[in-house]
């Protein structure tokens, strides 16, 4: 079996989360994470529902604001400040947009545009936020419709495409954008069984590509081939965090041996 | 039943067809100005815009436009301030009393309609905007607008039908519009039955012209609900 070659520990630093607490309500739903993710990285955070990796992520490309703590993108860190009523909000909302462009999101719920192509999909972002000049833009975006498997579905609508499909389409999105990092919050959670193995097939080969990727899943074994560190989430702190070998295989916290193997009885 | 009559008000009547439709296009026209600024005031977040487009909403839905049109053409002049102003060539026209009641009128309900299409646009896909960097205004224009353009175009095809049918209102004041024209061929022949069938009739006949421009935006614009299926 493939496996991800471990960090490297003098690559430079893609994403880096400091001390990161989020509140919704009265609710603390990271108490204090911290996670760095080097140039070539593939990390997987795992954890039971309601354990904070969906909202983790979601913090690093500012979908939620934190609380408190520091996100750095590229060397860059995020500036915050207080709003009105105490709440955190970004200090420069272009800042923030800018960052953005650099981060690919790939959503549990595939997000296409409904009024647009899948090919209007794809160029949409590069030609309206980047600046890049359409023809360019469709060009590049053909490639990477190939490169998925839904070239021929270019000139579809989300709405004719099958979940599967529709998520491809997602992922050549992000990557129109040539982000330094991708995102992928639950990417096949909402699909049909048969349709989640074209998914991770794309997803793996961007891995083997070296591109630096952030992942929610929760596919244990696709966590474990295409890893080059796993994190545990337990109520919003890190319970364990390694080599997929070690942490899925043999993890020192009983909780995340429990969590296996409620995971891996149904087939990951 | 007097057929003859009937046929001959007929070029009469359609005489009145450029006055109504001219009332409804730029009636709608300033209507849609009004209902996108009022609809992104009440979206604002500014407390004092919300309010006061809250209030505008409640104030010209909840009175008869009977009651405006009133209002706007017997009222203001009553004002040295408005008589004094440029306004006055506009107020002291009927015709430009009944747009402007018009306008207020179609332009609070239309300004619900695109607020309620705004909030209904899928929040996966405005997340899926700022994810890739969009800027607010451009969201807006991209993503939410042409979107909820799209989802407000049944309800605002009952707009221009209500609105081509309040336009008889502005008779009241008097325009010789469509409506106007029969009561004063009725005035003359009392044929009241016959003047006011051919009367419905050309209204009929606008309004289902009027549903199918509708109905032809509706499907150039939304290929995607085409391809379904």
């Amino acid at each position: 079996m493939h496996r991800h070659p471990p960090t490297n520990p003098n690559a430079p630093e893609a994403v880096i989360v400091d001390n990161l607490h989020k509140r919704f309500g009265p609710l603390e739903v990271l108490k204090g994470v911290s996670l760095t993710a080097r140039e070539g990285d593939v990390i997987t955070l795992i954890g039971s529902s309601g354990s904070g990796k969906s909202t983790l992520l979601r913090c690093i490309n500012m979908l939620e604001v934190p609380d408190e703590g520091r996100i750095v993108i590229g060397g860059e860190a995020i500036g915050l400040k207080k709003g009105r009523g105490g709440r955190t909000i970004p200090a420069d909302a272009r800042q923030v947009d800018r960052l953005r462009t650099r981060l690919g999101m790939v959503f549990q719920n595939f997000n296409l545009w409904t009024h647009m192509t899948i090919l209007e999909n794809v160029i949409e972002a590069p030609v309206h936020v980047l600046g890049v000049p359409k023809a360019e833009a469709v060009d590049r975006a053909r490639k990477l419709l190939d490169k998925v498997g839904i070239l021929a579905k270019a000139d579809s609508y989300p709405v004719q495409l099958s979940g599967g499909q529709q998520q491809r389409a997602a992922i050549a999105r992000a990557l129109a954008m040539q982000p330094k990092v991708m995102l992928f919050d639950e990417p096949t959670s909402a699909l049909d069984p048969e349709l989640v193995g074209e998914v991770l097939l794309v997803i793996r080969q961007l891995a083997e590509e070296g591109n630096t990727m952030i992942l929610v899943t929760h596919e244990m074994g696709f966590a474990r081939e295409v890893a080059s560190e796993v994190v545990f989430l337990h109520q919003g702190r890190i319970e364990e965090q390694g080599p997929p070998d070690r942490v899925l295989v043999n993890p020192e916290s009983e909780r995340v041996r429990q969590f296996l193997s409620r995971h891996l009885s149904n087939g990951g | 039943m007097n057929w003859e009559l009937m046929w001959d008000s007929v070029p009469t009547l359609l005489g009145g067809v450029p006055v109504t439709l001219e009332l409804v296009g730029l009636a709608l026209l300033f209507g849609a100005a009004v209902a996108f600024a009022a609809a992104l005031l009440r979206l604002s977040g500014n407390p004092v815009a919300e309010r006061l487009m809250a209030a505008y909403v409640f104030v010209f839905r909840g009175t008869p436009l009977l009651v405006q049109i009133f209002l706007i053409y017997y009222g203001l002049g009553q004002f040295e301030a408005v008589r004094g102003s440029f306004l006055w060539t506009f107020l002291r026209e009927p015709f430009w009393c009944a747009i402007l009641a018009l306008t207020l009128n179609t332009g609070a309900y239309t300004s619900e309609i695109l607020r309620g299409a705004i909030l209904s646009v899928p929040q996966g896909q405005i997340e899926a905007a700022r994810a890739c960097g969009m800027s607010r205004t451009l969201l807006f224009r991209r993503i939410v607008l042409p979107i909820a353009i799209r989802q407000m175009l049944p309800a605002y095809g009952n707009e221009v039908i209500l609105m081509v049918k309040a336009s008889s209102l502005a008779s009241t004041i008097t325009l010789l519009e469509i409506t106007g024209i029969a009561r004063k061929i009725i005035a003359q022949t009392f044929a009241v039955f016959e003047i006011f069938i051919v009367a419905g009739s050309i209204y009929l006949l606008l309004n289902f012209l009027a549903s199918r421009l509708i109905r032809y935006a509706e499907w150039r614009m939304t290929p995607y609900l085409r391809a379904r299926g």
